[in-house]
Formats: C-alpha cells, structure tokens, sequence
C-alpha cells in the first residue's frame, strides 16, 4: 500500500482528466474538478518529496510484477524534484487560465488536456523504462499539440502542424533508437540496461551500437527541451499557445527532455566503458566522453542564438521565447562541463554539476512562467504586447511591471533572486573544473539576459505611457495576484536557498548513485531478466 | 513524380532480387526503400504530402520495431504442451510484438490528428503549399 504513492500524482492528473472529460457539459463543475485536481497532484507530488528525502528511492510495479518484466515507476530524489518543479508552476498556471482562457475555450477541452499533459509530465518524470517514456512522451506531446493550436487561427493551426511534424519524425527516430537498444542488449528496463552494459561481455553486448542508439535518443531529447539547433519550432510555438500553456511549455515541458538527458547520460549511459572513446584526452571513456562535446557546443549556439534573438524581437512573448532558448543553453551548459571532467581531475565534479543544472532548471520554470504570466496579463488588459505599443507600464500598473522587473531579474541572476544561485553554481562548476570556455560562455550569454531584459523593461515598462496602455482595462485581480504570488516565491527560493539546494544535492546524489538505482529497481540483481537473444 | 515511379520500380526489383536472400535482407531493404519514400514525401511543399510522409515514416519504425524481436522464429507465444502438442521450433520474442501494438496506436491517433489538422490548415489559409504557407508570415494573435 506504501508503494502506491509513487503513482499517486499520476493517477490524479489522469484521473482529474478523465472527470473533467465527463463533466464537459457543465463548465462550473469543470472548473471545480480542475482546481481540485491540480491542488491534489500538488498535494501527492509534496507527500512524495516527504517520503522520499533524503535518499529512499521508491519503486512501483505495475501488475506487481518483478522488475524487468513489470514497467516499473521510480521515484527518487531526482523524480520528485522535477516532479516538484511540475506541481509548482502548474497549480498557478490552471488557476490563471480560469481567467484567461475564456468560458468558451474552457468549456472546449482545456481543462482535460492540461491534466493530461501534467500526466505525460509526470509519467515521463516516473518510469524506468524507456519505451515506457516514448509513451508518455507522446501523451504529453499529443495534450500540447492541441493546447498549441487552441485558439484556432491562421497562424496557429500554421504553427501547429510545423510542431507536430517535427515531433513525429522525433518520436520515429526515437522508436528506432529504442528497438535498437532493445535489440542490442534484451531490455527496456533502464537499471536492467546499467547492469547490462556495465558487463557487456558477461550479457553478451556489442557496446558499439549503443553508443550511437544513445545519441540518436539524444537527439530526441534535444528537441524536447529546444537545445540549438533543435530550437527554430520554440519561437513560434510559444507565441501561438495560450499565456498559461506557453508558461508549462517553457516551464515545465522542455524540462522533460532535460531530465532525460541526466537520467539517461549520468545515471545508465555513463555505466558502460566505450573502447573507442577510452583514447580521448577528456571524459572517461563512458558515453559521456561523447555528451560532453556535442552538449558544449549545442549548449554554446543556444547561449548565443537565444540571447541575440531575444533582443530583435518586437512582442513580449517573442523575447520571453527566444529567452527560453537561451536558458535552457545554461541548463545543459554545467551538464557539458559534468560529462567532460572526469570526478577523477576534480572531485564532486558531476555532482556540483547536475545541482547548477537542475537549480537552473528550477530558476527558469518560476521566473520563465512568471514572466509568461505577465505577458498573459498584459495582453488581457491592453490587447497588445508589442513594444511598439507598450510603453509606461510601470507607472499605470506598478504591481505587474514589478512582477516583471522580478522575474526579469531572476534570469539575469541579481541576488537574493533565485537566479543568482543557479548562475553562481553554474560559474562554479566551471571555475571549479579549470573549464574556461563554458565560464567565457556563460559571462556572455549572462551579458546578453542583460541586454534583453534592460531592453524590455525599457521599451514596455518605463517611461510615458503609450496610448493603448492608458486607455488599458483594469487588470484582472486574480491574475495580478498569481504573478505577485509566483514573484514572491522567486524571492523566497533566493532568499531561503539552503534547503533547495541540499534537496538539489539530494537530487544529484540520485542521478549519481547507479548502485541505489538498480538495486531498488531490480532487487534481485537484475541477472535473472529475459530478452532471449541478448 | 515520374521519378519517383521509376524509383519505386527500381526499389520494387531490388527487393525481389534480395528475396532469394532471405527475410533479414528483404525486411532490410523494404524499410530502407520505406524510410527514403517517408523522408522523399516529409521534404514536399504539399502538406497532405507531408502528412503521408510521416505516416510511412512512423509506420517504417514500426515495421523496424518488429524486426528487433527474432524474425526468424515461429510463433511468439508457446503453446500449452498437451493441448494440442503441436511441435514448435525457436519462439519470437513478444515483446517488440507489444511494442509495435503500442506504436501503432499512438501512430494511428497521431496520423488521424494530422489530417484534421491539415484540413484545418486548408481552411484558415485557403491553401496547403508549404511555402505559401511561410509567406503568410509570422502574424501574432
């Protein structure tokens, strides 16, 4: 009964979904089951951190099957803190879309699809198996396709369809990167394929292939979180979808396709000892020889392409999507620095590394989703977002410019902003690795958030107020309070970093410790598996 | 599409050739000849093209998913002995067999997706050519 916790947070988003699909006739009720729902997922996702820190890895079998057979859901500390980072902007984000969306969309499908989507979320967060997460990859990107073409125009059903092309042909190449990696060592499982490709020659695994399955499913995963030069679908994307949905996608969805990376790289990739990458003067001849590279490089362009494109742009939304490219650059950036430096030149190395990312990681999701939030709330009262129009902001509604400057802030990395920490551990682990190219690319991009965000506030929110902003409606008050609310808890994750970070530690511990991981999915060692031809 | 007619013969030749092979060839060859028709029919600028394009390829990898398990085994499930005590060979593994099962679904709801979407597409713009479509420009809601 204990283990069913682990699912609970799953079978709320999905059944809340399935309600609301029931109650569509009755938008109140709707509503209602959509707001509870949200709270209770929240709820079960803080039961979930409660049982699982410091270190307890909780497993899940489904059918109570033994472990390579059943599809197992893990939930550890590295699970719940992106689970944590789901629960957190989603309860803000449904609630502000109770005053955004407008009664017709709601009515529509909006609520069900926004639990379904926090339910591919969070079963990609939960599964050990990785055709398990193709599954709920493609649950969460079915939900998002909709939710993208929602409002139904010209330009999004455009959009759309550029989005959903592009996430196809990413779920057929990550099918064949799974049925090869099935093919090449028997299993699915991913504590079942540590163990395996840790001993290839006691399983009988050409190593070989796996490495290249394993970058094919990078490639997947790269275009999830929009890393360049998989990032050109995000701009567009992130303007088409409704304010609260753009919030999650930039929040909340593109941190999926970074959990992979860590999940898959540090924790089962790295177990395997590659021949061919054993020559190389960085790394120490696991896969992560080969992440480390690739990941600087694409983490290097999307510093660059995010930062400069964010300052052409003319509307709000434009800025805050090319941001997102930018930051998700500081994301992986630690992840390159972890993969190359081996813990060996520097102690604790991948440890402080996997803590900058996912501190990162949390910085964004709140001050990325604040900031969408205010762009949602602006263009609510003054029907516009465009520089151009905007302007004076900040003297007619003080609180919302505020809101901004905060999460404006938060990016940049000024302190006590949450974004100071990510940024300090970000330079650290550069500092602490000898790596100078990642920290001169780090000051860059971090000059170039300057930039952008100086620019913003400079052309929406300071000065004279522009005449669409003067003649604006009164802003909603529950929006007002959502984005004060979220601003707030920016401050308050700066101001009270030291638990964050001994439960990103926690996290980092978990994505490292191969041992626990398999021991608690497979109890028995793992030899006993099948796959008859491995 | 003339070219690609004779493409597809010549694709068409080449796996009766490697019929004579064995299946691992055949299977081979069809799904490259699968993948490049997808890829050949993804990089058109008519978008229910498009949509083909993905369809073959998503169902490409599921042929391909298949070949992953032992193709050359009989039947995936064993029989009860004394049931019917049939004698059988080698088993084929089941589980890309539940794999395929699965991706097909997720294919076919995609596929069905799609088409609305581009019929939707169709309405909004009056048109369905790729580079029309990008001339419309980037115009925000």
């Amino acid at each position: 009964m204990t283990q069913h916790v682990v699912v609970a947070p799953l079978l709320i988003a999905l059944s809340t979904a399935i309600i609301c699909l029931l109650a569509r006739r009755s938008l109140r009720v709707q509503r209602a089951v959509s707001v509870v729902g949200v709270f209770a997922y929240a709820g079960a996702v803080g039961l979930l951190v409660l049982r699982v820190l410091p270190d307890a890895t909780l497993t899940y079998n489904v059918g109570g099957w033994p472990a390579p057979f059943a599809i197992v859901a893990v939930a550890d500390a590295l699970s719940v803190f992106m689970l944590c980072l789901a629960a957190v902007l989603a309860v803000p984000s449904l609630l502000f879309s109770l005053r955004y969306v407008g009664d017709f969309g709601e009515q529509l499908t909006y609520h069900p699809l926004f639990h379904f989507m926090l339910a591919g979320v969070t079963g990609a967060f939960l599964t050990s198996d990785i055709f398990n997460l193709f599954v709920w990859f493609e649950v969460l990107l079915m939900a998002s396709y909709v939710l993208v073409v929602f409002y139904g125009n010209a330009e999004q059903t455009r959009v759309t369809l550029r989005y959903l092309v592009l996430n196809l042909v990413g779920s057929a190449v990550m099918l064949l990167a799974i049925g090869g990696i099935y093919a090449t060592t028997g299993t699915l499982n991913m504590a079942d394929l540590a163990v395996r490709i840790a001993n290839p020659a006691e399983y009988g695994v050409s190593l070989a292939p796996v490495l290249g399955l394993s970058m094919l499913l990078f490639t997947v995963f790269a275009v999830k979180a929009g890393i360049a030069p998989f990032q050109w679908w995000v701009p567009a994307t992130y303007r088409a979808a409704p304010a609260p949905v753009t919030a999650m996608l930039a929040g909340v969805v593109k941190k999926v396709g970074v959990y992979a990376l860590i999940r898959l790289y540090f924790t089962v990739f790295a177990a395997a000892e590659f021949d061919a990458l054993a020559g190389l003067p960085w790394g120490d001849g696991s896969a992560l020889a080969y992440f480390g590279p690739v990941v600087l490089a694409m983490a290097a362009l999307s510093i660059g392409f995010g930062g400069l494109g964010a300052i052409g742009q003319d509307t709000i939304e434009g800025l805050l999507a090319y941001s997102s490219i930018g930051q998700v650059g500081f994301i992986v950036l630690p992840l390159a620095v972890g993969a190359l430096v081996t813990p060996e030149l520097v102690p604790g190395v991948r440890h402080l590394a996997i803590v900058a990312s996912l501190v990162y990681a949390l910085n964004h999701t709140l001050s990325k989703g604040l900031l969408f939030l205010v762009a949602g709330t602006i263009r609510d009262a003054t029907g516009t977002t465009r520089f151009s129009e905007l302007g004076g902001v900040a003297r007619e509604q003080p609180v919302v410019a505020g809101a901004f400057l905060v999460g404006g802030l938060g990016l940049v990395g000024v302190p006590p902003l949450s974004g100071f920490f990510g940024k300090l551990l970000v330079f650290q682990s550069a500092v602490n690795a000898n790596a100078w190219l990642p920290l001169a690319l780090a000051l860059g991009g971090a000059i170039l958030t300057v930039a952008y965000v100086s620019r913003a506030w400079n052309r929406g929110f300071w000065g004279d107020p522009s005449p669409a902003v003067e003649t604006a409606a009164p802003t909603d008050r529950v929006q007002v309070g959502l984005v004060v609310a979220l601003a707030l808890a920016v401050i308050l994750v700066g101001v009270g970093f030291q638990p964050v970070f001994e439960f990103a530690g926690h996290a980092a511990d978990a994505a490292l410790d191969r041992g626990q991981y398999v021991d608690a999915v497979l109890p028995d060692g793992g030899a006993a598996s099948g796959g008859g031809h491995a | 599409m003339t070219a690609a007619q004779s493409a597809a013969w010549t694709a068409a030749t080449a796996i009766a050739q490697s019929a004579a092979a064995g299946p691992e060839l055949v299977l081979a060859v069809t799904l490259g000849v699968l993948f490049a028709l997808g890829t050949f029919l993804v990089l058109r600028r008519d978008v229910v093209r498009v949509v083909w394009g993905i369809t073959i390829i998503s169902q490409s990898a599921n042929v391909y998913l298949v070949t992953m398990g032992d193709i050359t085994g009989g039947v995936p499930i064993l029989e009860k002995a004394g049931h019917h005590a049939a004698p059988h060979g080698p088993i084929t593994d089941p589980l890309p067999q539940a794999l395929v099962l699965t991706a097909i679904v997720i294919g076919f709801a995609s596929t069905a997706f799609a088409l609305v979407l581009t019929y939707r597409v169709y309405e909004e713009h009056g048109t369905i050519d790729a580079d029309e479509l990008a001339d419309a420009g980037e115009v925000v809601r």
